[in-house]
């Protein structure tokens, strides 16, 4: 009897060991923007090793590395998903590197506003997040009603533009080309803005570069994500967000699966885990991203440093993914030989 | 000092090893993309890097910038080695550490600094719009200007240390007998001092030309996107393009640079003499 007792229990200590070898086997490798980890830690990656008795190893770093990473390893991928901008998540499914989603295995799908469903187009991305993008202001010194007013005399020598290079350039020419008539063709813009360099104290790159111009006093408005403005709002400077008669620039993260990665059941259980209600509703109250899940409900205090809310995100002026990838090196040069030099 | 060569080999193995392994194979890697071209060896990545013309304006505007920083830290330089050699003992050791103490603080605080006096709301323009020379504040940052200040700022001290290194070596009565046989101090400079210190004119001077090209921190803040460098164009074109060719052949220019650059000097120097 003692014996067969002994058996058993060393046999239920094998059984669990095996268990818990099997669980940390499974390791889900994700690919995000390098801010707010320690959030996302306790928001999204923590309770989700849990839930799934796996291990998330997070990949950061800037768009051009994680998408370099994700193309050099093509034929044996390390990285299973990863979050990105809808102009590249276009660019690495025109390459063939991503695999077409399917929809049915996000149970949370249902719950996201129509325009993160699929918005390129192609299948291979679902949006998790929106932003708006507008321009920040002194309220003291004045008022903006038009994004045409960046290139103004009043604000000549006191404005930032953002670099063509960044997500936020061919925003700010979309919204431009609003104000001068909306013909569509950003070269014309772009040729103004050449005519204006003189006026533009500089071409930023990071929102963080235009929060310490702005608190400087260096630059008085320039467009901005509105995922920045909890740092303009807490700065001792009188700021505003605009509301401009052009209405909001906007743009949305979405979310990829690489192709063939060979880990896809863990990948859609972690991406309908982002995407439920749980965990949008958390990772907003944090202020860290606007949810795409249109259940989720915040206050209006959280409310007003997110791009949050079915008015908001329909109104959004949102650019073709297409678009940029198509014309992007085309704005570049011209960007580089009308307006840097 | 060693018994036979193969002793001072086998020393100098370890760090020939370490410098090969982990910095010259690399480096020759890196470098060779820059001659890559459609799968065979070709300079088309210099010739379309010099066909554009924003490539051509980065190219000038860091050799124009490098040379003057060079040049001014020179006249700088020897004014205060000059000072520096000819004070007691105990003055030129402060004064000395004065100089040396710019080195021991982060480029980035430095560059920072600069931003304080050169801002809208700095001291030279609160200077300026006070004493009723401009009614607006002149945009300082973000010009040539800035970058030029903070590179000299960054490397004189450079320039001082080797210009008094190399004028300490001056026998003590050369100076005074060419004065009392008549010489101006001008004659002094240029027929004495000159001839005399161009080893440390031509260290210092190699220094702050290559330390200006190379550069990264000061130009980006002083900078920025409107007064690129080669320097701040290859981070670009790493970090925003992924294009490691056109970025081999920044690194290969900026190597080149330095080379012609103490080459040039030596030669200047060894045609004086």
């Amino acid at each position: 009897m003692k014996t067969t007792l002994s058996r058993l229990a060393l046999g239920c200590a094998a059984a669990a060991l095996a268990t818990a070898a099997q669980a940390q086997d499974k390791t889900l490798t994700i690919s995000v923007y390098s801010f707010a980890q320690d959030q996302y830690k306790e928001a999204l990656y923590d309770p989700f090793e849990e839930i799934c008795g796996c291990d998330v190893v997070v990949e950061t770093g800037n768009s051009v590395e994680r998408m370099a990473k994700i193309e050099a390893n093509a034929a044996d991928p390390v990285i299973d998903m990863a979050v990105i901008s809808t102009q590249d998540a276009l660019a690495l499914a025109q390459k063939g590197l991503l695999a077409e989603l399917d929809t049915a295995k996000l149970s949370n799908f249902d719950k996201l506003y129509d325009s993160a469903k699929d918005p390129n187009g192609d299948g291979m991305a679902v949006g998790y997040t929106y932003y708006a993008s507008s321009i920040v202001y002194r309220s003291d010194l004045l008022e903006i009603e038009s994004w045409g007013d960046l290139l103004s005399d009043e604000l000549a020598g006191q404005v930032a533009l953002p670099n063509i290079t960044g997500t936020q350039g061919p925003l700010t020419l979309m919204m431009l080309d609003r104000a001068m008539g909306g013909s569509g063709d950003y070269a014309p813009v772009i040729s103004t803005i050449g005519e204006h360099a003189d006026d533009i104290v500089t071409f930023y790159s990071r929102s963080s570069e235009l929060v310490q111009l702005m608190n400087q006093q260096e630059v008085i408005a320039a467009p901005v994500g509105k995922f920045a403005w909890g740092s303009f709002k807490e700065a001792a400077l009188p700021f505003a967000w605009a509301d401009p008669v052009e209405g909001q620039a906007g743009g949305m993260n979405v979310m990829i699966m690489t192709k063939d990665n060979g880990n896809e059941e863990l990948a859609y259980q972690f991406m309908d885990y982002w995407l439920s209600t749980e965990v949008q509703t958390k990772v907003a109250e944090m202020q860290v991203d606007s949810p795409a899940n249109k259940e989720v409900v915040v206050s209006d205090e959280i409310a007003e440093n997110l791009t949050y809310g079915a008015d908001v995100i329909d109104n959004l002026n949102i650019m073709p993914a297409a678009d940029i990838v198509e014309q992007r090196e085309a704005w570049v040069e011209q960007w580089n030989t009308e307006v840097i030099q | 000092m060693f018994r036979n060569t193969r002793e001072g080999l086998a020393l100098a193995l370890p760090a020939a090893i370490f410098s090969t392994l982990l910095f010259l194979v690399p480096v020759g890697i890196l470098l060779s993309e820059a001659f890559r071209f459609e799968g065979g060896w070709s300079l088309q990545g210099y010739i379309d890097f010099f066909a554009t013309p924003l490539n051509r304006t980065v190219f000038l505007r860091t050799l124009k910038l490098g040379a003057l920083v060079a040049l001014t830290a020179a006249v700088i330089g020897y004014a205060a080695a000059f000072c520096i050699v000819n004070l007691g003992p105990k003055s030129r050791g402060t004064i000395f550490g004065m100089v040396v103490l710019p080195l021991m603080i982060s480029p980035v605080a430095r560059t920072y600094a600069w931003i304080v006096i050169l801002g809208r709301t700095g001291i030279v323009n609160e200077t300026i719009t006070g004493l009723g020379l401009s009614d607006t504040p002149l945009r300082l940052l973000f010009t040539e200007t800035a970058v030029f200040l903070g590179l000299l700022q960054l490397f004189l001290p450079l320039m001082i240390i080797s210009l008094v290194s190399a004028m300490e070596n001056i026998p003590r009565d050369v100076i005074p007998a060419a004065r009392v046989l008549g010489a101006s101090w001008l004659a002094v400079f240029f027929k004495v001092i000159l001839p005399l210190t161009k080893e440390g004119l031509v260290i210092g001077g190699t220094l702050v030309f290559t330390g200006s090209l190379t550069a990264y921190i000061t130009p980006a803040i002083l900078g920025g996107s409107k007064v690129l460098m080669l320097e701040t164009l290859l981070y670009q074109r790493v970090n925003v393009s992924n294009d490691f060719v056109s970025a081999s052949v920044i690194a290969m220019i900026l190597i080149v640079m330095s080379f012609s650059a103490n080459l040039l000097l030596k030669k200047i120097a060894s045609a004086r003499s």
